[in-house]
């Protein structure tokens, strides 16, 4: 008798926080469930599947059958679909790092400067990420077409005819709307690392005769490290999920293409060409590569912090 | 009561023109999912005195007709809801909705897009709810694009017979008459290039293929046929390949402007002079008129130039119908609706204030709003050159199932070449090809025509 009750107390001690757990996860897990596992598994599987056509001209009612991985094969095939990964690769590839730089440069600056200044210049930088990236589209969109821009205008006077959406400038003109729209997002990350450095070091570093800009790049730069990863792999899941930008500029100019980004190519697949098949096939793909993309990045990052130890 | 009738399950024919009657097959209703719509329509029993509610989806402004039909007919109800333009989001929504099980009774849809629609079973067989008698009302070759398999999917509503809109008084300072043939189109085009201080006789559009197809129509092209249960795509044919040549060599030589039209720069250039004349459709009158009021009084429309001088070839630009949506509680009274939209006399005046193009319904032109002197073009009954370019259209012209698609590889590969990557001609051999493709990969039999 006596024996059990001390089990009982101890079954009883184990058992509430775990229900208390699974209660503060559930929110969490049921949002995870509906909005990320089910549909993800769903695309999954439509992107198994195929129509069959019947009657004269295949216009007769059609039924569902399954593709195997016609729908993948079919997608590798089409040459604009992998053009697309191309492009948001050397996209991410320029874009990114100039991002980051500006982002770790603005966050540098504002550390040094005095709290107020540093108050008000924070919501300024911040604030274009306000800015639905559909609007801030639109507004670069006017100052990119000539003759309605006053940019253009003025830059003629000067004697640069920029060609903002032409065939080999649209891609950088995009890239600055998504630099402008995200850098003040990603300022703020680092900001918020550096905010959390403690004061000693700064003194101590001081004290061992160290200059600001050695205090930036000796101190600051790593600890602030994992605010970089972090607005890295964003910015690289970020950078392969273009989609909003070429979308609204496509109609101001013939370059971009309605398979100019991955996520654009699988939107006019399904609604464009009503094939959601093909489009979830390449919705799977494009995940896969993000999520190879920014595994890679960690495990390279990681392998360095490992091999710096 | 009429059920849902049954004939979209029995076979569907292209076309009212595809050759051979072909026997109905057995209906496949292999059990389990089907694609496309996820509801289909039945008309709901209404008790007399009941209001019954549409709700209809379209881009062009008629909500004062909807009003007057809304005053004249307190039992049905209509709301109009504006959606995006065609491609532009409108036709993405509608196909969503209809998969989705919560569509509009009613839709505008283009004539290019049908074929889609009937692929994803998205259009109400009318014909079950009497629309046959109302064959008459309407202009053959527009009704003609809604029958498939000799049953009536949707109501015409307004065409786009193309001609050409000019600026008669900047072409008479340049010592150019109105251009007849397109000889005389570019030749006129030199001469506006060498006088006109920047000017350009026109834009091409390198991302308008519905403009392109129009021009590939009037030449005598046909993109699209069809052999026993094939798809033979041709957008490579000789006629279409001569077109390209021609604004290639137009482009070349600088004498058109490479940018989107009906866009803001065009507009603009339009206010300015900077372009001169615009190979357009009539519902571009509308356009003309809001986006560049200044200019009043110095338009003309003219034919569209001519391949042969003294041929009367034409050809139609946009388009569009009223379409009943597969999942309609109410097909019949949506019939009513759309039927009266398109032909009452008051409603087809309130629409062509709206700028939604050319009739469709029979004898609506002579006493129409259509038919005035307009003092936007100097006067001129304007109208009278696109009533006989609509009766030179050649109505052979077929769409196939995966239009927008066509249309975004042939945008997209006019770009590239554009930008140096290939040429015009090259560009369509590239979008037949991938045409051929869609087709296939929706399940469907198709070939490029050898």
């Amino acid at each position: 008798m006596s024996g059990t009750t001390p089990a009982l107390g101890r079954r009883q001690r184990t058992a509430r926080p775990d229900r208390a757990a699974w209660g503060f996860l559930l929110p969490f897990v049921a949002l995870f469930l509906f909005v990320f596992v089910i549909p993800l598994g769903y695309a999954v599987y439509e992107s198994l599947l195929k129509p069959i056509r019947s009657g004269p001209l295949g216009l007769g009612p059609a039924s569902i059958g399954f593709a195997g991985l016609d729908n993948y094969t079919l997608a590798l095939q089409q040459s604009d679909f992998l053009e697309s990964f191309g492009r948001v690769l050397l996209f991410g590839i320029v874009q990114v790092p100039v991002m980051l730089l500006l982002a770790t440069a603005l966050a540098l600056i504002l550390d040094t400067l005095s709290q107020r200044w540093s108050g008000i210049l924070r919501a300024a930088y911040f604030l274009p990420y306000g800015v639905p990236g559909v609007i801030a589209s639109i507004l670069w969109g006017f100052l990119y077409v000539p003759g309605v821009s006053p940019l253009v205008d003025l830059l003629d006077k000067v004697g640069l005819a920029p060609d903002f959406l032409g065939y080999h400038g649209v891609l950088w003109s995009i890239a600055n709307i998504v630099i402008w729209e995200f850098t003040g997002y990603n300022m703020l990350v680092i900001v918020a690392q550096l905010k959390s450095i403690p004061q000693e070091l700064y003194e101590a570093a001081r004290i061992d005769g160290a200059g600001s800009w050695q205090t930036a790049v000796r101190i600051k730069l790593p600890l602030a490290r994992p605010a970089l990863v972090l607005t890295a792999v964003f910015s690289i899941i970020g950078t392969l999920q273009l989609f909003a930008e070429p979308l609204v500029i496509k109609p101001l100019t013939s370059t971009v293409t309605s398979s100019y980004t991955p996520n654009l190519a699988a939107y006019n697949e399904a609604f464009s060409n009503n094939n959601i098949y093909l489009a979830a096939a390449e919705s799977v793909i494009l995940a896969l590569v993000a999520s190879v993309l920014s595994f890679g990045f960690l495990s390279l990052v990681n392998r360095k912090e490992r091999g710096a130890r | 009561m009429n059920s849902s009738p049954p004939s979209r399950r029995s076979v569907l024919r292209w076309g009212a023109g595809a050759a051979g009657a072909l026997a109905a097959l057995p209906a496949l209703t292999a059990c389990g999912q089907t694609v496309g719509a996820a509801r289909t329509t039945r008309q709901e029993s209404t008790r007399p005195g009941q209001k019954v509610n549409l709700v209809f989806w379209t881009w062009v402004p008629m909500q004062k007709t909807v009003d007057l039909w809304n005053r004249t007919h307190p039992d049905i109800h209509v709301e109009l809801q504006t959606v995006p333009a065609s491609t532009q989001g409108g036709y993405q929504k509608m196909f969503s909705a209809l998969s989705a099980g919560n569509p509009p009774d009613l839709a505008q849809v283009e004539y290019q897009e049908l074929p889609a629609f009937m692929l994803v079973n998205g259009l109400t067989d009318l014909s079950g709810y009497g629309a046959d008698k109302l064959r008459d009302s309407y202009v053959p070759w527009q009704w003609n694009q809604g029958v498939f398999g000799g049953r009536v999917h949707t109501i015409p509503q307004a065409s786009g017979p193309m001609g050409l809109f000019h600026r008669q008084d900047l072409l008479a300072k340049w010592g150019l008459e109105t251009p007849a043939t397109w000889a005389d189109f570019e030749q006129a085009a030199r001469v506006v290039k060498a006088r006109g201080g920047g000017a350009r006789i026109s834009a091409f559009n390198p991302s308008s293929p519905a403009w392109f197809a129009a021009l590939c129509w009037q030449r005598g092209s046909r993109w699209v046929r069809t052999q026993d249960d094939t798809w033979i795509v041709a957008m490579n044919d000789d006629p279409s390949r001569e077109v390209a040549e021609y604004w290639e060599r137009m482009v070349r030589d600088d004498l058109v402007l490479v940018e989107p039209d009906l866009s803001s720069v065009w507009y603009r250039q339009l206010q300015t002079g900077q372009v001169v004349t615009w190979i357009g459709p009539q519902w571009g009158d509308a356009l003309l008129r809001g986006n560049a009021p200044g200019t009043k009084g110095k338009w003309r429309a003219a034919p569209l130039p001519q391949w042969q001088a003294g041929e009367n070839a034409s050809a139609n630009w946009g388009g569009a119908s009223t379409a009943v949506l597969q999942g309609s509680r109410h097909p019949r009274e949506a019939l009513q609706f759309a039927h009266w939209i398109n032909s009452d006399p008051k409603a087809v005046d309130l629409n062509i204030a709206a700028g939604y193009g050319w009739p469709a319904a029979t004898g609506i032109f002579r006493g129409s709003a259509l038919d005035k002197p307009d003092p936007f073009f100097g006067g001129q009954r304007y109208n009278d050159v696109f009533a006989a370019s609509d009766r030179a259209i050649d109505t052979s012209w077929k769409w196939s199932p995966t239009t927008d698609a066509d249309f975004a590889h042939l945008g997209d590969a006019f770009g590239a070449s554009m930008a140096g990557d290939g040429t015009l001609t090259s560009a369509l051999a590239d979008a037949q090809k991938r045409t051929v493709d869609d087709l296939l990969a929706k399940g469907l039999k198709a070939r490029s025509q050898s």
